[in-house]
């Protein structure tokens, strides 16, 4: 019903044209953003011959794959050369389950917090909300030490607890700003029902929360995955996210510079977090905005 | 049908101190209303029956058994909310199954006990839908008929009614009379609508404050008030209060308070229907309550065979026509009072006119203390 009057409104040639103009801009700024993207992939598919004579904008003349092949299962990472394959394996194990268990934590934070306040629950959540403003940085020593307390060092599932550990923080904040907008009433209702915390929680609460779900996990994705300092920190060698062995692949070539190879590989290391824009990205912003409006 | 008994339960949050003391004994099968203003203490004091809130001092009892640290499922109670608190990701028969599927009940017993339900509360046709898909008042049936399936103990309203429009809510008032004619079963009930309360309940209690003001049969509670409190909350409009003297009167007792008419200032004294329990009141400032159906216009029929009915005269000041009756504004001893008037018997604004008291359901009031003589 709300863009009837603009519809209406681009029938004058005035319109008409402001449209064409507003296009045009919107175009322009589309391809501004996107250019980089463009000149990786075309990168990616030329031969180095063709890099070093050509120019960087131009589009490759003979599409090859040989690049992301090699960068995939062959590149250099340090002195194995096995490209990024296994690193990007430990990449998944890493973010999968640190993604799962940090929402999973947050969300029963969030659901304990705000509808079982126990004495005290405010404190608890400032604590929460102060870590996650806790710079990374502050607690690479205690965490490292405490990783290599528990036999967890230099391993993916050390990365996993560290990751998970950190994200509570932000999981909870979530889960908790979205939990306070649903009545009270419901988890009164459901105990007189004679359903207990967790019943309440699986039977209720999360089935109320697809859109804060999927905020929760592309955020947590995307920072995991991400992640630089955390990996190259706590681990070394074969236990390295993506992200790290990306970075000694382009650091590790010797002679000539591979840039086909190197940008092949950055667009390997993001292809997840696209990825996930681009299948829940309208999740995100719908649950963004959920909570604001009642429904 | 079971016993509902409340000793002396306090809570307080903190330094605010919400319930101060709170006694009720309530038989089986009784309507009990909780009536008050908002932010009284009536939800508080529901939902600690329902177990939903701790209690600060005192007991609960139903049947007997002190329930003060029984779990809330364990107490055999339901629950209607006034937000109706259905569960939005599941069907109306989801709704109404969660109770007993909690507690075990097979699904073929499930089954028979929603289609009952659901048949009571005429809302078979509705059971797949989900709570968003329905209106306000079937909402609130779907609600009710979760609390019925369970066929428990005591029920438990939190103004249920409060968010429907003012037909609906008169169609589910009456409804829930006849459903509690039906079933029998124990009810407290939360409203802070006089009118609701008087059509529902067998007992209402008035509250003020985290007190209880008065407990009583509806009719009692409206015809001897404890306090001007209650005389002032229940019945619209409420009743009128005229600051008054007890004075001699024939051989008994009257009540002497100053009123305007036929253009000049005189005393008018009413004699008490029963001087006897006014008597140490004599000559002391005292406050005179009357309903406004007991003011009304001067019928001569009427006042013969009533014995306790006095007539005076009055200047009329304002005039409200409601229809059945023109609520009719006088001044009475200094402050407004209000009579109900046949509408084919006014007369305009500042003329006089002949009034008729019915002493009979007079209320006396200590002007200090409020309460009732
Ligand atoms: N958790 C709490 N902490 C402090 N005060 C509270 C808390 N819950 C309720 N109160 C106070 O207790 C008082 C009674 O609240 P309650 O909800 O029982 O009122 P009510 O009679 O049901 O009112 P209404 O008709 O508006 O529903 C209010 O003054 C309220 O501010
Ligand atoms: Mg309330």
């Amino acid at each position: 019903m709300a863009n009837l009057p603009a519809q209406a409104a681009a029938d004058t040639l005035g319109a008409r044209l402001g449209r064409v103009a507003l296009y045009a801009a919107l175009g322009l700024f589309a391809l501004f953003y996107l250019m980089p993207m463009l000149v990786m992939i075309a990168t990616s598919l030329k031969d180095v011959e063709e890099i070093r004579s050509g120019s960087l904008l131009a589009w490759p003349q003979s599409v090859s794959l040989d690049a992301w092949r090699y960068a995939w299962s062959e590149a250099c990472i340090g002195v194995e050369c096995t490209g990024l394959a296994p690193y990007f394996r430990n990449s998944v194990l890493m973010a999968v389950p640190a993604v799962l268990l940090s929402s999973l934590f947050g969300a029963l934070n969030g659901y304990a917090l705000t509808k079982w306040r126990f004495r005290g629950a405010n404190v608890v959540f400032g604590m929460l909300l102060f870590g996650s403003f806790i710079p990374f940085q502050v607690v690479l020593l205690p965490m490292s030490q405490t990783l290599g307390f528990l036999g967890l060092a230099s391993s993916v599932p050390g990365l996993v607890l560290v990751h998970t550990v950190y994200g509570i923080a932000f999981t909870t904040l979530f889960f908790r700003n979205y939990y306070v907008t649903l009545p009270d009433d419901l988890v009164k209702a459901a105990t007189i029902d004679g359903a207990g915390f967790f019943t309440i929680f699986w039977r209720i609460i999360l089935p109320l929360s697809p859109s804060i779900i999927v905020v929760t996990v592309i955020w947590q994705f995307t920072q995991i995955w991400n992640d630089f300092l955390f990996g190259a920190s706590f681990t070394s060698g074969g236990a390295q996210p993506v992200t790290v062995a990306l970075n000694n692949l382009v650091n590790t070539t010797t002679g000539v510079k591979l840039y086909n190879v190197d940008m092949a590989a950055a667009i390997i290391a993001a292809l997840p977090t696209l990825l996930v824009y681009i299948v829940a990205g309208r999740y995100f912003v719908r649950g963004l905005t959920a909570g604001s409006v009642k429904g | 049908m079971a016993h509902l008994e409340v000793r002396n339960v306090r809570k307080s949050f903190g330094d605010t101190h919400v319930l101060k003391g709170i006694s009720l004994d309530l038989a089986g099968g009784e309507f009990l209303v909780l009536l008050g203003p908002s932010g009284c203490g009536k939800s508080t004091l529901l939902n600690m029956i329902a177990g939903l809130d701790s209690i600060t001092d005192g007991e609960i009892v139903i049947d007997g058994r002190v329930v003060n640290a029984v779990h809330p499922k364990n107490r055999d109670i339901a629950m209607v909310f006034q937000s109706y608190a259905l569960y939005p990701n599941m069907t109306v028969k989801k709704n109404i199954a969660f109770g007993l599927e909690m507690r075990g009940v097979p699904a073929d017993e499930r089954a028979r006990l929603i289609a009952k339900t659901s048949a009571l509360l005429q809302i078979d046709h509705l059971l797949d839908r989900k709570p968003a898909q329905l209106s306000g008042g079937q909402r609130q049936r779907v609600a009710m008929g979760r609390a019925l399936v369970r066929d428990p103990k005591i029920f438990l309203f939190d103004e249920p009614l409060s968010n429907l429009d003012a037909k609906l809510r008169v169609d589910m008032r009456t409804e829930i009379k006849k459903l509690h004619g039906r079933l029998g079963t124990t009810i407290v009930y939360v409203t802070h609508d006089q009118i609701e309360a008087m059509t529902l309940a067998t007992q209402i209690a008035v509250m003020r404050g985290g007190v209880i003001e008065q407990l009583a049969p509806p009719q009692d509670v409206y015809e001897t008030p404890a306090n001007m409190y209650v005389g002032g909350f229940v019945g619209s409009p409420p009743m009128n209060f005229v600051p008054a003297t007890v004075v001699d009167q024939g051989n008994g007792l009257g009540v002497r308070f100053r009123c305007a008419a036929n253009g000049g200032d005189g005393d008018v004294v009413l004699p008490l229907a029963d001087p006897a329990a006014a008597a140490q009141w004599k000559d002391r400032e005292v406050v005179f309550g009357l309903r406004p159906e007991a003011l009304t216009d001067y019928n001569e029929a009427e006042a013969s065979i009533r014995e306790h009915a006095h007539a005076f005269d009055c200047r009329v000041d304002v005039l409200e026509p409601t229809g059945a009756d023109t609520l009719t504004y006088v001044e009475l001893g200094g402050s407004t009072a209000i009579a109900r008037v046949n509408p084919r018997r006014t007369t305009r604004p500042g003329d006089t006119m002949r009034l008729m008291a019915d002493m009979s359901h007079a209320s006396l009031f200590d002007p200090s203390t409020e309460r009732r003589i």
